[in-house]
This record gives C-alpha cells, structure tokens and sequence, in this order.
C-alpha cells in the first residue's frame, strides 16, 4: 500500500515536470510569435475573428488578467433531479480541467470561464430550455449539457446556432448529433465488450440484460444483444425502472432464468437491491454493471459481499486508481477531496471541447461557426492517456468517431472508490467489428 | 408453494409500508380535508435523520427519536403553513403542501449528499426460516411495527381524550368547537402524528439498499392505497396499503409467465389498476364514507 502511494508520488513528480517543461514551451512559443500576432498573449482578441461568447476583457476573476475571455455555459442537474448529487461533482471537475488550461496560458489569448454560467436544468426539458435561452446570448459553446431528453430539448437550437456542447453521458446517440462533441465508448460498445469479456474468460453460455428504457439503458441492452449474438449465446432482456421497490420483476426473472451473466444498466440503488437479492437468493453467475452502476456507497450496504463476489464494473476509462497523465493531472488539480468518479468525469469530458477551441483558435476563427467547423474537423483528441491513442476521429464520420474501449474493474473495498482495474482498455471482437450507423438502441430491436 | 409464500410475505412488507404512509395521508385528510403532498418529503427526512442517528445511539433508539423530530417538523409546518390558510379552499392547501415537498427535499437532498445512505438496521438482507420457509428479516420487522403502530393509533383514537377530540373535529369543527375541543390543537396533533408516522416508514424503507435523494417517490405508492381503502378511512388505509403490496409482489413475480403479453414492468401499473376494479364496485373505496347527496 506504502509502495504504491511513494511510487504513486514519484510518478506525479515526473508527471508535474513534465507539465511545468510543456508550459514554459508553450509560453517560450507564445513569446516568439508575440510580435506577429497580437491575439497571442495580448490583447485578447485582434486577429482571431469572434462573435458570441466571447470578450476582449478579461474573465472575472481572471488567471491571466492580459487575456480575453471564453465563456462556456453549463446547464447541469443541481436541486431537484436524479442526478443533483452527481451535478456538482461533474461541475467541479470541469471548473478544475478548464482551471489548469488557464494556468498553461488559456488558448490562443484567451482565459476560459465556466462559472459564470451554470444553469440549473432541474432534469427537466422544459426548465432546461428556458435556462438555455437565457445564456444563448453569452456563451461560445456548452461545457456540459446533463441528460439525454435535457439535451434533446436543445439540440436543433443548437445545431441552428452552430452552439457545440460536451454531454454528460455516454449514449451511441450522441455520435449522430454533430454539434455534441462526445469522449469515452458508448453504453452500447460497453456492453459489448462486457459480453465478449465474459465470453472469453468465464466462458458465459447466456446473458440477461436489466436495464431502463431509453438511451442508456436500451443503448447497453442493444449492444449486449448484438455480442450475444456475434457470440452465438442466449440473450433475454428486462426492462425495469427506477425505484428500489420496483426490482421485484428482475429478481424474480434472474432466479426463475438463472442466467450465466447478468448484464445491469439501471441507477446505483437499483443495482444493488438487484444484486443483493439475486445473490442472497442464491444466484451464482457474474454480474457486470454499466457505467453509472457504481457507487462506492454501495461497499457500505448489506450488499456488498454480494458486489465483492460476483461484480465488474464497466466503464468508458480507468477509475480513480487508473495510472494515466490524464488522472494524474486531474487528481492533482482536483486537491484533497473525497474521491468520487464523477469528477473525473467533468474532467474528462472537457478534453474535445479544448481540442476543438485549440483547433479553432488556431485558424483564428473562434466565432460559433468556427468552433464547430474545428470541431468537426477533429482527427484525434490528446486524451493525455485515457483513452488510448487515436481516439476522437470526428472528421471521419460516425462510425470513427466511436470510442471502442472499455475499462473493467472489480469491486475492491481498499481502492479509492471501490474500483479495481482488471482490464484496461479491453476491445472485445464484437464490437472491433461492429458499424455505428445509428444509436443501438433504435437500430437494434430488443423485441 | 414456497415461493407463493415468499412473494407474500414480500408483498406484505413492503405492503406495510404503503400502510403507514397511507395511514399518514388519512390522518391529514380526516383533520384538514386535504392530501398532503409533502408526505414524501416528511419520509424522506425522517429516513435521512435515521440515517444519522443510528450511528450514535442505534437503529432502536435512532427510529423513535427521528419520529419525534419529523413529527415536530410537521407540527411546525402546520403553524406556519397550514394554519393560515384555514378557511381557503383545500386545492389551495394542497398546491402549498407541493411546494413544501420540494422545499424539503431540497434542504434534505444536502443531507443525504451523493451517495446511498445507511439506515444502520440490524436486519440488511439476512433471511431467516420460519417454519420451513426462508424469509428476508426486515420483512418480519415491517409486518411487526405495522401491527404495532395501528394497534398504538387504534387504541389512541379509541380511549385517549385526544383521540377522542381528533375524531370529534374531524367528524364536525363547528361542533366539536362548541363542545370545547380545540379544533386548532386536533389539527396540529394530525400533522404531528402524520410526520412521525412517514419517518418510521421511511426508516424501513431505508433498509436492505439505504437512502438516496430519489427514495421519496416510495411514498407516492400510499396515493392508490390510500384511494382503494377510501380516503378517510385509517383501517381502510391498512387493507389498501397491504392490497397495493400483496398486489404488486405476485404481479412482479409471475405476470412474465401469467401474462407475457401485458408487457413488462406491469407491476408498477397494478395498484391502478386494482384502484379502478375497487372504485367500480364501491366509488368511495372500500372503507370510505358515503357521501350523502341531495338530487
């Protein structure tokens, strides 16, 4: 445990060094070009053409108080909605992410701000639509937009507005939507790989996928679908929802069909009682969970020999514990706080969005229709070791764009939050195979 | 046969629950006419106060104090909120106690933070056989407080000088007032005793899986139950919550054989659907008061 932590600190040593040499050549860069291009660390503004969202004086409470300033919107779940408790976690982790951009200088003359526009959507399409309103006028692009009917409800204002936006998921569904710059493998493509892991290692005969209707947990049903298939094993689907005290009808079709895995994509309350229940009523196969699954709160309920025994987590990249540059630099950004994946999370979904406002300020064109343009044109995001490397092709359509990795992990009452890597960016044959050409969940027909 | 046993016992947990919760809607509608929408709200309160007093002093212990702490809750929203607005239509009322909900679950939502919180019950998923049949525990428990609670509340209304004075305003105010109850300290008390009543339930609900900031929505399954038995009926919230319970759990358990081709998730849909079979047989649920009409 010691060892780990003094080997942990010496790699983030190198890792700082590292990032502190890449800054001083980025300010040595910026240096030499100043003279030729008054944008670079001056003014803020000059050469780079803008429209909204974007100002020639500085950030309020600016890092760099020469730079102008990019104003990011959030509209995010903070009060009322099911993911009020994740909102402001992902939010921090973006604040941290786009901090340290600041730091190494913002991009292209600019500081990045995304605390001045955090809306509240309250998980509701109609409150998200008028909060969007609201900061249309004053924002270059979205930081986060959290929820898939949250977004749709916005989604053609901002295809019309040339508005690009990071979500806060990961449904097949946002690789067909061009002004939403996605990162990570979709539940889709997580469940592919789950199914084929299982296949490959426990030798898995059958797969039952629980999950919520709509695109997160149809998305992950479909894709289990299509590798029980390409598996040549059995597939049975029930659909559940939300609510503890709904569970019944799954158990009781775990234990009746005592499948080999069971593939869960339901909130974490949902996933416990699911796995507490089957396991207590004697179920003996593996369980794999999506993504949002997992909360290391869980370790504390009666569940949890349950979750010790028969759980893998499958996530879009490494969890807490992961040893990447891009962890590392979130950790240490993120400080002393009670480790949780959602702020992770908020950090590494803003990778595109500073990919695409780089390339745009590069062509200096950061108006609305320049960032997206830039967008679009992306053929790899630096993920700094998240994800693995040629990651983020957008430029060549759908289908390239899909991330295809997965990330499994055990459960582990000693890692920070509970999540043991086993697999680290494991890419099953079903899904190397397979053509993204539409979201799974309505290209795929679960019967 | 075991495991129609099982599914009944089940139902009859969980069933429990919707009881006392229903049994909190009834007490406030026989005192102020009104449902009270803030009773998620109350439960979910009472379950997260549980949740940070069975570290202290135990699950035992921690269940009757979070009782007494929701039920000066509602007592205190009953001065400030409700007693103002007597006299103005009930719809009035009922819109407030939504907004009450919301506001509570607000203030409580930072309590509980992000993660699932722990009721610190001794049961979690344990199983015990009762004769021959293998049982989860906090099942029994449920089924115990239930009976407990309605036997407590029964024998409250029935001898007690402020049960008496409860039914007395409920039945009439004008005329319980002239005989010297004071209607306001009945109305007061029902809040109370309505807050107390969703905080022990959701101590129970907390058990097995624990607390988040969606566990509320539980307390909108007393809405069938509570309609089924007839609003202003408590022994009829009892049957309905229990109904609703019982219902549900063999719906989950066999519809997916029974009937496949009602779909899935049909158990969700089943206290509706039990609702309207009740309300075409009798309209004002099968313990409600007729209400008398001049044609």
């Amino acid at each position: 445990m010691r060892n780990t932590a003094r080997r942990g600190a010496g790699l983030r040593r190198r890792r700082l060094m590292a990032v502190s040499l890449t800054g001083l050549a980025v300010l040595a860069a910026g240096c030499r070009g100043g003279g030729e291009d008054p944008a670079d660390g001056g003014d803020g503004g000059g050469d780079v053409a803008t429209d909204v969202g974007v100002t020639s004086e500085p950030c309020p409470d600016a890092v760099n108080a020469d730079n102008g300033c990019i104003y990011l919107g959030t509209l995010s779940d903070l009060t009322v909605g099911p993911f009020a408790a994740a909102g402001p976690l992902i939010i921090e982790g973006q604040e941290a992410f786009w901090n340290r951009v600041n730091e190494d200088g913002g991009i292209g003359g600019y500081d990045v701000d995304v605390t001045e526009y955090v809306r509240d959507n309250q998980y509701n399409p109609q409150v998200t639509n008028q909060v969007y309103q609201e900061i249309k006028p004053d924002v270059l692009a979205l930081a986060q937009t959290l929820g898939s009917p949250m977004t749709a409800a916005i989604v053609d204002d901002l295809d019309a507005e040339d508005i690009i936006a990071a979500p806060a998921a990961w449904s097949s569904l946002y690789l067909f939507q061009d002004v939403i710059v996605e990162s990570g493998a979709s539940y889709c493509a997580e469940a592919m790989n789950g199914v084929d892991y299982a296949v490959e290692n426990d030798g898995i005969q059958s797969v039952m996928a629980i999950h919520y209707a709509g695109d997160y947990g149809a998305d992950a049903a479909a894709g289990a679908k299509v590798a029980a298939e390409a598996n040549g094993i059995e597939f049975t689907n029930v659909e559940t929802t939300a609510g503890a005290d709904n569970q019944a009808a799954a158990i009781a079709a775990i234990r009746e069909q005592a499948p080999d895995l069971v593939l869960i994509s339901t909130g974490p309350t949902e996933t416990a009682t699911i796995v507490g229940q089957a396991v207590a009523g004697g179920f003996q196969g593996r369980v794999m969970g999506s993504s949002p699954t997992w909360n290391p709160a869980i370790l504390q309920s009666p569940a949890a020999p349950a979750f010790q025994a028969a759980f893998q987590h499958l996530g879009p990249w490494g969890p807490w514990d992961a040893e990447t540059d891009g962890h590392a630099a979130a950790l240490e950004a993120l400080g002393d706080v009670q480790p949780n994946e959602f702020y992770l999370a908020g950090w590494f979904w803003s990778y595109p969005l500073k990919a695409a406002l780089e390339a745009a300020a590069e062509n200096g064109d950061l108006t609305r229709a320049g960032l997206r343009e830039a967008a679009e044109g992306l053929e790899e995001i630096d993920f700094e070791g998240v994800l693995p490397e040629g990651t983020g092709n957008y430029a060549g359509g759908a289908n390239e764009a899909a991330s295809r990795a997965t990330y499994i992990s055990a459960i582990d009452p000693a890692a920070s939050t509970g999540l043991a890597p086993v697999a680290e960016a494991y890419t099953g044959p079903t899904v190397e195979a397979y053509e993204f050409t539409g979201p799974c969940y309505e290209v795929e027909d679960l019967g | 046969m075991e495991e129609v046993l099982s599914t009944l016992v089940r139902g009859l947990g969980f069933g429990s629950l919707y009881a006392m919760l229903a049994v909190s809607f009834v007490i406030i509608y026989k005192s102020s006419r009104v449902i009270s929408f803030a009773q998620p709200a109350m439960m979910l309160a009472g379950a997260t106060l549980v949740s940070y007093l069975a570290g202290p002093v135990g699950f035992y212990l921690a269940v009757p104090l979070a009782a007494l702490g929701i039920a000066a809750l509602g007592l205190g929203i009953e001065r400030a909120t409700i007693r103002p607005m007597i006299g103005r239509p009930v719809f009035v009322i009922a819109i407030i106690t939504l907004g009450l909900d919301i506001a509570i679950r607000v203030v409580v939502n930072v309590f509980i933070g992000r993660d699932v919180r722990q009721v610190g019950d001794p049961w979690g998923l344990s199983t015990v056989e009762v004769l021959g049949l293998t049982v989860q525990q906090r099942y029994i428990a449920m089924i115990v407080v239930l009976v407990v609670v309605v036997a407590a509340l029964f024998s409250f209304f029935r001898y007690s000088r402020w049960g008496l004075a409860m039914r007395a305003a409920s039945l009439d105010q004008e005329t319980a007032l002239v005989q010297g109850v004071s209607v306001g300290t009945a109305m007061a008390m029902s809040w109370a005793m309505a807050g107390g009543l969703a905080a022990v339930a959701g101590a129970f609900v907390g058990t097995g899986g624990g607390v988040d900031q969606s566990t509320w929505v539980i307390a909108l399954k007393a809405l069938p139950a509570i309609i089924i038995g007839g609003l202003d009926s408590i022994e009829g919230a009892v049957v309905g919550g229990l109904a609703v319970g019982v219902v549900e759990s063999f719906v989950a358990a066999y519809q997916a054989d029974v009937a496949p081709w009602l779909g899935q998730n049909f158990s969700l849909v089943s206290p509706y659907v039990l609702l309207l079979l009740v309300l075409l047989v009798r309209p004002y649920g099968l313990f409600g008061t007729r209400e008398v009409e001049r044609v």
